[in-house]
Protein backbone atom coordinates (compact mmCIF):
# COMPACT_ATOMS: atom_id res chain seq x y z
CA UNK A 1 0.00 0.00 0.00
CA UNK A 2 1.23 3.40 -0.88
CA UNK A 3 0.76 6.02 1.77
CA UNK A 4 0.62 9.46 0.21
CA UNK A 5 0.14 12.06 2.90
CA UNK A 6 -1.79 15.17 1.91
CA UNK A 7 -3.02 18.18 3.82
CA UNK A 8 -6.76 18.82 4.19
CA UNK A 9 -8.34 21.40 1.91
CA UNK A 10 -9.44 24.60 3.55
CA UNK A 11 -12.88 25.91 2.84
CA UNK A 12 -14.67 22.60 2.32
CA UNK A 13 -15.99 22.08 5.82
CA UNK A 14 -16.09 25.78 6.59
CA UNK A 15 -18.20 28.20 4.55
CA UNK A 16 -16.40 31.19 3.18
CA UNK A 17 -18.78 33.94 4.25
CA UNK A 18 -17.99 36.93 6.36
CA UNK A 19 -19.62 36.58 9.78
CA UNK A 20 -20.46 40.27 10.01
CA UNK A 21 -22.41 40.11 6.78
CA UNK A 22 -24.36 37.11 8.02
CA UNK A 23 -24.91 38.88 11.34
CA UNK A 24 -26.34 41.91 9.57
CA UNK A 25 -28.71 39.79 7.50
CA UNK A 26 -29.94 37.78 10.47
CA UNK A 27 -30.34 40.80 12.74
CA UNK A 28 -32.30 42.69 10.09
CA UNK A 29 -34.38 39.57 9.53
CA UNK A 30 -35.25 39.18 13.19
CA UNK A 31 -36.03 42.88 13.61
CA UNK A 32 -38.12 42.89 10.44
CA UNK A 33 -40.12 39.82 11.40
CA UNK A 34 -40.66 41.03 14.98
CA UNK A 35 -41.80 44.48 13.86
CA UNK A 36 -44.12 42.95 11.26
CA UNK A 37 -45.67 40.49 13.72
CA UNK A 38 -46.05 43.01 16.56
CA UNK A 39 -47.50 45.63 14.21
CA UNK A 40 -49.96 43.09 12.79
CA UNK A 41 -51.05 42.13 16.28
CA UNK A 42 -51.42 45.84 17.09
CA UNK A 43 -53.65 46.46 14.09
CA UNK A 44 -55.69 43.32 14.72
CA UNK A 45 -56.24 44.40 18.33
CA UNK A 46 -57.24 47.89 17.18
CA UNK A 47 -59.80 46.30 14.91
CA UNK A 48 -61.24 43.93 17.54
CA UNK A 49 -61.31 46.23 20.57
CA UNK A 50 -64.22 48.45 19.51
CA UNK A 51 -66.30 45.34 18.84
CA UNK A 52 -66.30 44.39 22.51
CA UNK A 53 -69.18 46.18 24.25
CA UNK A 54 -68.22 48.57 27.07
CA UNK A 55 -70.57 46.80 29.45
CA UNK A 56 -68.44 43.68 29.19
CA UNK A 57 -65.34 45.70 29.97
CA UNK A 58 -66.96 47.25 33.03
CA UNK A 59 -68.15 43.84 34.18
CA UNK A 60 -64.68 42.32 33.84
CA UNK A 61 -62.57 45.07 35.36
CA UNK A 62 -64.69 47.23 37.66
CA UNK A 63 -63.87 45.23 40.77
CA UNK A 64 -60.37 44.00 40.06
CA UNK A 65 -58.73 47.39 39.51
CA UNK A 66 -59.78 49.32 42.55
CA UNK A 67 -56.42 50.51 43.85
CA UNK A 68 -55.49 50.33 47.48
CA UNK A 69 -57.38 52.86 49.53
CA UNK A 70 -54.21 53.99 51.29
CA UNK A 71 -52.99 55.53 48.05
CA UNK A 72 -56.10 57.64 47.75
CA UNK A 73 -56.19 60.93 49.57
CA UNK A 74 -58.97 61.07 52.12
CA UNK A 75 -59.67 64.79 51.63
CA UNK A 76 -63.28 64.59 50.52
CA UNK A 77 -63.55 68.26 49.60
CA UNK A 78 -60.83 68.04 46.94
CA UNK A 79 -62.25 64.82 45.55
CA UNK A 80 -65.70 66.44 45.43
CA UNK A 81 -64.39 69.50 43.59
CA UNK A 82 -62.60 67.30 41.07
CA UNK A 83 -65.73 65.18 40.74
CA UNK A 84 -67.66 68.34 39.85
CA UNK A 85 -65.30 69.15 37.00
CA UNK A 86 -65.44 65.53 35.79
CA UNK A 87 -69.25 65.52 35.78
CA UNK A 88 -69.38 68.72 33.76
CA UNK A 89 -66.84 67.51 31.22
CA UNK A 90 -68.27 64.00 30.85
CA UNK A 91 -71.72 65.45 30.29
CA UNK A 92 -70.54 66.18 26.75
CA UNK A 93 -70.04 62.43 26.23
CA UNK A 94 -73.58 61.22 26.84
CA UNK A 95 -73.08 57.65 25.60
CA UNK A 96 -70.59 56.62 28.25
CA UNK A 97 -71.56 53.61 30.34
CA UNK A 98 -68.59 53.63 32.71
CA UNK A 99 -69.19 54.32 36.42
CA UNK A 100 -66.48 56.95 36.75
CA UNK A 101 -64.73 57.33 40.10
CA UNK A 102 -62.21 59.96 41.07
CA UNK A 103 -59.18 59.38 43.25
CA UNK A 104 -56.41 61.74 44.28
CA UNK A 105 -53.02 60.15 44.88
CA UNK A 106 -50.38 61.79 47.03
CA UNK A 107 -47.40 61.86 44.66
CA UNK A 108 -45.03 64.69 43.74
CA UNK A 109 -44.78 63.71 40.09
CA UNK A 110 -47.60 65.27 38.03
CA UNK A 111 -49.57 62.42 36.57
CA UNK A 112 -53.08 61.25 35.79
CA UNK A 113 -54.21 57.70 35.16
CA UNK A 114 -57.23 55.98 33.74
CA UNK A 115 -57.68 52.59 35.38
CA UNK A 116 -59.72 49.81 33.84
CA UNK A 117 -63.28 49.80 35.14
CA UNK A 118 -63.82 53.54 35.38
CA UNK A 119 -61.45 54.94 37.99
CA UNK A 120 -59.54 58.11 37.15
CA UNK A 121 -56.63 59.00 39.43
CA UNK A 122 -54.92 62.38 39.60
CA UNK A 123 -51.75 63.04 41.60
CA UNK A 124 -51.27 65.94 43.98
CA UNK A 125 -48.24 66.84 41.88
CA UNK A 126 -50.53 67.55 38.95
CA UNK A 127 -52.91 69.58 41.10
CA UNK A 128 -49.90 71.68 42.14
CA UNK A 129 -48.86 72.24 38.54
CA UNK A 130 -52.12 73.51 37.06
CA UNK A 131 -53.25 77.10 37.48
CA UNK A 132 -56.73 77.09 35.91
CA UNK A 133 -59.75 74.82 35.79
CA UNK A 134 -59.37 74.48 32.04
CA UNK A 135 -56.14 72.54 32.44
CA UNK A 136 -57.70 70.06 34.86
CA UNK A 137 -60.69 69.70 32.59
CA UNK A 138 -58.38 68.81 29.72
CA UNK A 139 -56.56 66.23 31.86
CA UNK A 140 -59.84 64.59 32.81
CA UNK A 141 -61.02 64.79 29.21
CA UNK A 142 -57.83 63.04 28.11
CA UNK A 143 -58.43 60.22 30.57
CA UNK A 144 -62.03 59.99 29.40
CA UNK A 145 -60.61 59.69 25.90
CA UNK A 146 -58.79 56.51 26.97
CA UNK A 147 -62.08 55.00 28.02
CA UNK A 148 -63.78 56.18 24.85
CA UNK A 149 -61.10 54.64 22.64
CA UNK A 150 -61.03 51.37 24.63
CA UNK A 151 -57.32 51.81 25.23
CA UNK A 152 -57.23 49.38 28.14
CA UNK A 153 -58.45 46.56 25.99
CA UNK A 154 -55.98 47.44 23.27
CA UNK A 155 -53.13 47.52 25.73
CA UNK A 156 -54.17 44.18 27.15
CA UNK A 157 -54.43 42.62 23.70
CA UNK A 158 -51.06 43.94 22.63
CA UNK A 159 -49.51 42.72 25.87
CA UNK A 160 -50.80 39.22 25.26
CA UNK A 161 -49.55 39.35 21.68
CA UNK A 162 -46.10 40.50 22.73
CA UNK A 163 -45.86 37.75 25.32
CA UNK A 164 -46.68 35.13 22.70
CA UNK A 165 -44.09 36.52 20.27
CA UNK A 166 -41.40 36.62 22.94
CA UNK A 167 -42.26 33.10 24.02
CA UNK A 168 -41.95 31.83 20.47
CA UNK A 169 -38.66 33.63 19.86
CA UNK A 170 -37.28 32.44 23.18
CA UNK A 171 -38.00 28.85 22.32
CA UNK A 172 -36.67 29.06 18.77
CA UNK A 173 -33.58 31.17 19.17
CA UNK A 174 -31.23 31.76 22.05
CA UNK A 175 -31.11 34.51 24.65
CA UNK A 176 -29.58 36.98 22.23
CA UNK A 177 -32.39 36.60 19.74
CA UNK A 178 -34.99 37.02 22.48
CA UNK A 179 -33.32 40.21 23.69
CA UNK A 180 -33.12 41.63 20.18
CA UNK A 181 -36.72 40.78 19.39
CA UNK A 182 -37.77 42.17 22.76
CA UNK A 183 -36.19 45.54 22.07
CA UNK A 184 -37.60 45.74 18.55
CA UNK A 185 -41.05 44.69 19.74
CA UNK A 186 -41.09 47.20 22.58
CA UNK A 187 -40.13 50.10 20.34
CA UNK A 188 -42.86 49.10 17.88
CA UNK A 189 -45.37 49.02 20.72
CA UNK A 190 -44.33 52.50 21.80
CA UNK A 191 -45.54 53.78 18.45
CA UNK A 192 -48.99 52.35 19.12
CA UNK A 193 -48.98 53.78 22.65
CA UNK A 194 -48.11 57.24 21.34
CA UNK A 195 -50.92 57.09 18.79
CA UNK A 196 -53.30 56.18 21.57
CA UNK A 197 -52.20 59.17 23.60
CA UNK A 198 -52.69 61.51 20.65
CA UNK A 199 -56.19 60.16 20.11
CA UNK A 200 -57.00 60.64 23.78
CA UNK A 201 -55.64 64.19 23.53
CA UNK A 202 -57.94 64.95 20.62
CA UNK A 203 -60.97 63.55 22.44
CA UNK A 204 -60.16 65.56 25.56
CA UNK A 205 -59.79 68.66 23.41
CA UNK A 206 -63.27 68.11 22.00
CA UNK A 207 -64.79 67.83 25.47
CA UNK A 208 -62.99 70.96 26.67
CA UNK A 209 -64.07 72.92 23.59
CA UNK A 210 -67.66 71.83 24.19
CA UNK A 211 -67.54 72.85 27.85
CA UNK A 212 -65.65 76.15 27.71
CA UNK A 213 -65.92 77.21 24.07
CA UNK A 214 -62.14 77.28 23.63
CA UNK A 215 -59.10 75.04 24.03
CA UNK A 216 -56.61 77.27 25.86
CA UNK A 217 -56.35 74.87 28.83
CA UNK A 218 -54.57 72.20 26.79
CA UNK A 219 -51.69 74.44 25.78
CA UNK A 220 -51.34 75.83 29.29
CA UNK A 221 -51.06 72.33 30.73
CA UNK A 222 -48.26 71.29 28.42
CA UNK A 223 -46.41 74.53 28.92
CA UNK A 224 -46.47 73.90 32.66
CA UNK A 225 -45.45 70.26 32.31
CA UNK A 226 -42.67 71.11 29.90
CA UNK A 227 -40.74 72.84 32.66
CA UNK A 228 -39.68 69.44 33.99
CA UNK A 229 -39.05 67.67 30.70
CA UNK A 230 -35.70 67.08 28.99
CA UNK A 231 -37.32 66.88 25.55
CA UNK A 232 -34.55 65.26 23.49
CA UNK A 233 -35.68 63.61 20.29
CA UNK A 234 -34.34 60.24 21.47
CA UNK A 235 -36.36 60.35 24.67
CA UNK A 236 -39.38 61.17 22.54
CA UNK A 237 -38.89 58.08 20.41
CA UNK A 238 -38.37 55.86 23.43
CA UNK A 239 -41.26 57.14 25.53
CA UNK A 240 -44.87 56.07 25.58
CA UNK A 241 -46.15 59.65 25.41
CA UNK A 242 -45.25 62.05 22.61
CA UNK A 243 -43.07 65.01 23.49
CA UNK A 244 -44.86 68.00 24.89
CA UNK A 245 -44.13 70.24 21.91
CA UNK A 246 -45.36 67.54 19.53
CA UNK A 247 -48.56 67.24 21.51
CA UNK A 248 -49.07 71.00 21.46
CA UNK A 249 -48.53 71.13 17.70
CA UNK A 250 -50.87 68.24 17.06
CA UNK A 251 -53.60 69.66 19.30
CA UNK A 252 -53.40 73.04 17.61
CA UNK A 253 -53.80 71.32 14.27
CA UNK A 254 -56.85 69.40 15.54
CA UNK A 255 -58.37 72.57 17.00
CA UNK A 256 -57.81 74.51 13.83
CA UNK A 257 -59.34 71.75 11.70
CA UNK A 258 -62.42 71.61 13.94
CA UNK A 259 -62.73 75.36 14.19
CA UNK A 260 -62.26 75.61 17.97
CA UNK A 261 -60.73 78.85 19.27
CA UNK A 262 -57.23 78.45 20.69
CA UNK A 263 -57.48 81.22 23.25
CA UNK A 264 -60.13 82.32 25.66
CA UNK A 265 -60.89 83.20 29.24
CA UNK A 266 -59.52 80.71 31.78
CA UNK A 267 -61.86 79.62 34.54
CA UNK A 268 -60.40 79.97 38.02
CA UNK A 269 -59.47 76.89 39.99
CA UNK A 270 -61.60 76.02 42.97
CA UNK A 271 -59.58 77.18 46.00
CA UNK A 272 -59.89 73.80 47.67
CA UNK A 273 -57.87 72.28 44.82
CA UNK A 274 -55.00 74.74 45.04
CA UNK A 275 -51.70 73.65 46.56
CA UNK A 276 -51.39 73.44 50.34
CA UNK A 277 -48.98 76.08 51.73
CA UNK A 278 -46.68 73.42 53.20
CA UNK A 279 -46.16 71.64 49.88
CA UNK A 280 -43.35 72.64 47.50
CA UNK A 281 -44.54 74.90 44.72
CA UNK A 282 -43.51 74.12 41.15
CA UNK A 283 -40.82 76.52 39.78
CA UNK A 284 -42.37 79.67 38.40
CA UNK A 285 -45.61 79.05 40.21
CA UNK A 286 -47.08 81.88 42.24
CA UNK A 287 -47.68 81.16 45.91
CA UNK A 288 -51.26 80.18 46.61
CA UNK A 289 -53.19 82.86 48.41
CA UNK A 290 -54.62 81.88 51.74
CA UNK B 1 -32.87 59.22 32.18
CA UNK B 2 -35.14 56.84 30.34
CA UNK B 3 -33.10 57.31 27.19
CA UNK B 4 -29.85 56.56 29.02
CA UNK B 5 -31.22 53.33 30.48
CA UNK B 6 -32.42 52.25 27.05
CA UNK B 7 -29.03 53.06 25.53
CA UNK B 8 -27.36 50.92 28.19
CA UNK B 9 -29.80 48.12 27.47
CA UNK B 10 -28.79 48.13 23.83
CA UNK B 11 -25.20 49.25 24.31
CA UNK B 12 -23.95 46.61 26.73
CA UNK B 13 -24.98 43.56 24.68
CA UNK B 14 -23.68 45.32 21.56
CA UNK B 15 -20.33 45.96 23.22
CA UNK B 16 -20.12 42.33 24.33
CA UNK B 17 -20.92 41.20 20.81
CA UNK B 18 -18.22 43.35 19.26
CA UNK B 19 -15.73 42.21 21.89
CA UNK B 20 -16.65 38.60 21.20
CA UNK B 21 -16.32 39.14 17.49
CA UNK B 22 -12.89 40.75 17.47
CA UNK B 23 -11.29 38.65 20.17
CA UNK B 24 -12.95 35.49 18.93
CA UNK B 25 -11.77 36.07 15.36
CA UNK B 26 -8.21 36.64 16.55
CA UNK B 27 -8.25 33.48 18.67
CA UNK B 28 -9.64 31.48 15.77
CA UNK B 29 -7.02 32.77 13.33
CA UNK B 30 -4.24 31.89 15.70
CA UNK B 31 -5.66 28.44 16.31
CA UNK B 32 -5.94 27.74 12.61
CA UNK B 33 -2.33 28.83 12.07
CA UNK B 34 -1.22 26.42 14.76
CA UNK B 35 -3.38 23.64 13.32
CA UNK B 36 -1.95 24.04 9.83
CA UNK B 37 1.59 24.11 11.10
CA UNK B 38 1.07 20.94 13.12
CA UNK B 39 -0.74 19.11 10.33
CA UNK B 40 2.24 19.85 8.13
CA UNK B 41 4.61 18.52 10.73
CA UNK B 42 2.76 15.25 11.35
CA UNK B 43 1.43 14.55 7.91
CA UNK B 44 3.71 11.58 7.30
CA UNK B 45 2.20 9.65 10.20
CA UNK B 46 -0.58 7.52 8.71
CA UNK B 47 -3.92 7.80 10.48
CA UNK B 48 -6.47 5.73 8.64
CA UNK B 49 -9.96 4.53 9.17
CA UNK B 50 -9.40 0.87 8.17
CA UNK B 51 -10.74 -1.59 10.70
CA UNK B 52 -8.06 -4.11 9.82
CA UNK B 53 -4.33 -3.76 9.48
CA UNK B 54 -3.41 -3.23 5.82
CA UNK B 55 -1.61 -6.12 4.16
CA UNK B 56 2.12 -5.66 4.16
CA UNK B 57 2.31 -4.06 7.58
CA UNK B 58 4.02 -6.21 10.20
CA UNK B 59 2.78 -5.25 13.62
CA UNK B 60 4.99 -5.61 16.66
CA UNK B 61 2.91 -3.78 19.19
CA UNK B 62 -0.45 -2.05 19.40
CA UNK B 63 -2.43 -0.01 21.87
CA UNK B 64 -5.46 2.28 22.08
CA UNK B 65 -4.61 5.96 22.10
CA UNK B 66 -6.78 9.04 22.44
CA UNK B 67 -6.59 12.72 21.68
CA UNK B 68 -9.27 15.15 22.69
CA UNK B 69 -9.95 18.87 22.78
CA UNK B 70 -12.67 21.10 24.25
CA UNK B 71 -13.34 24.34 22.43
CA UNK B 72 -15.83 27.05 23.30
CA UNK B 73 -17.56 29.61 21.12
CA UNK B 74 -17.39 33.33 21.70
CA UNK B 75 -20.45 35.41 22.50
CA UNK B 76 -20.80 36.71 18.96
CA UNK B 77 -20.93 33.23 17.42
CA UNK B 78 -23.42 32.04 19.98
CA UNK B 79 -25.66 35.03 19.24
CA UNK B 80 -25.43 34.37 15.50
CA UNK B 81 -26.23 30.70 15.97
CA UNK B 82 -29.25 31.59 18.10
CA UNK B 83 -30.60 33.82 15.35
CA UNK B 84 -29.90 31.17 12.73
CA UNK B 85 -31.88 28.64 14.77
CA UNK B 86 -34.94 30.84 14.30
CA UNK B 87 -34.81 30.70 10.54
CA UNK B 88 -33.02 27.43 9.80
CA UNK B 89 -30.15 26.84 7.42
CA UNK B 90 -26.45 26.27 7.84
CA UNK B 91 -25.12 27.46 11.16
CA UNK B 92 -21.91 28.82 9.68
CA UNK B 93 -20.81 30.16 13.03
CA UNK B 94 -20.37 26.65 14.35
CA UNK B 95 -18.82 25.20 11.20
CA UNK B 96 -15.39 26.57 11.97
CA UNK B 97 -15.75 25.48 15.58
CA UNK B 98 -16.34 21.85 14.58
CA UNK B 99 -13.64 21.96 11.92
CA UNK B 100 -11.07 23.24 14.35
CA UNK B 101 -12.05 20.80 17.05
CA UNK B 102 -11.86 17.76 14.76
CA UNK B 103 -8.50 18.68 13.29
CA UNK B 104 -7.04 19.57 16.66
CA UNK B 105 -8.21 16.30 18.17
CA UNK B 106 -6.62 14.35 15.34
CA UNK B 107 -3.39 16.29 15.72
CA UNK B 108 -3.31 15.54 19.43
CA UNK B 109 -3.88 11.88 18.72
CA UNK B 110 -0.95 11.87 16.32
CA UNK B 111 1.27 13.72 18.78
CA UNK B 112 0.40 11.15 21.44
CA UNK B 113 1.21 8.37 18.99
CA UNK B 114 4.61 9.77 18.18
CA UNK B 115 5.45 10.48 21.78
CA UNK B 116 4.65 6.92 22.76
CA UNK B 117 6.84 5.63 19.98
CA UNK B 118 4.22 4.19 17.64
CA UNK B 119 4.33 4.46 13.89
CA UNK B 120 0.79 4.39 12.54
CA UNK B 121 -2.85 4.63 13.52
CA UNK B 122 -5.65 2.41 12.30
CA UNK B 123 -9.37 2.40 12.99
CA UNK B 124 -9.41 6.09 13.79
CA UNK B 125 -12.82 7.27 15.08
CA UNK B 126 -14.17 10.53 16.40
CA UNK B 127 -16.79 11.28 19.02
CA UNK B 128 -18.38 14.68 19.54
CA UNK B 129 -20.17 15.85 22.61
CA UNK B 130 -21.84 19.18 23.24
CA UNK B 131 -21.28 21.32 26.28
CA UNK B 132 -24.59 22.84 27.29
CA UNK B 133 -24.59 26.54 28.02
CA UNK B 134 -25.83 28.36 31.08
CA UNK B 135 -29.38 28.39 29.84
CA UNK B 136 -29.52 24.63 29.61
CA UNK B 137 -31.12 23.03 26.60
CA UNK B 138 -30.73 25.42 23.70
CA UNK B 139 -27.50 27.24 24.27
CA UNK B 140 -24.21 25.67 23.21
CA UNK B 141 -21.24 26.65 25.34
CA UNK B 142 -18.67 24.52 23.57
CA UNK B 143 -17.89 21.20 22.03
CA UNK B 144 -15.58 18.34 22.90
CA UNK B 145 -14.14 16.11 20.19
CA UNK B 146 -12.44 12.86 21.07
CA UNK B 147 -10.30 11.08 18.43
CA UNK B 148 -9.21 7.57 19.23
CA UNK B 149 -7.60 4.76 17.36
CA UNK B 150 -5.32 1.77 17.50
CA UNK B 151 -1.67 2.78 17.44
CA UNK B 152 0.70 0.27 15.82
CA UNK B 153 4.41 -0.29 16.25
CA UNK B 154 5.63 -1.66 12.95
CA UNK B 155 8.73 -3.67 12.22
CA UNK B 156 9.08 -2.00 8.85
CA UNK B 157 7.78 1.52 8.31
CA UNK B 158 5.13 1.79 5.59
CA UNK B 159 6.25 3.42 2.35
Amino acid sequence: MNFDPSLPDEGINVSRSHPLREALLLVLGVIGVTVAVVASIGFAVDWVAPLIPPDAEVYLFADSFDPAAEQAEPDAARVEALRGILDRVSAHWPDSVYPFRIQIWDEAQPNALALPGGTIAVTTGLLDTVTSENELAFVLGHELGHFHNRDHLRGLGRGVGMTLVMFAVGIGGGGGAAQLAGIAGQLTQRGFDRDQESAADAFGLGLVAAEYGHTAGARDLFEHLRQSDDGSALSGYLSTHPLHQDRIDRLEAVARAAGWPLTGKRSALDSVLRAEPTELAAPGQSAPDE
Amino acid sequence: MDAQIALLQIGIPLALLLLGYFIGSAVERRHYASIREQELRWRSLPAVNFRTVPRGWTVEDSTLLMGNVVISVDYFKRFLAGLRMLFGGRVKAYESLMDRARREALIRLKVETVEQGYHALVNVRMETSRMAGARGGNSVAGVEVLAYGTALKLRSRPT
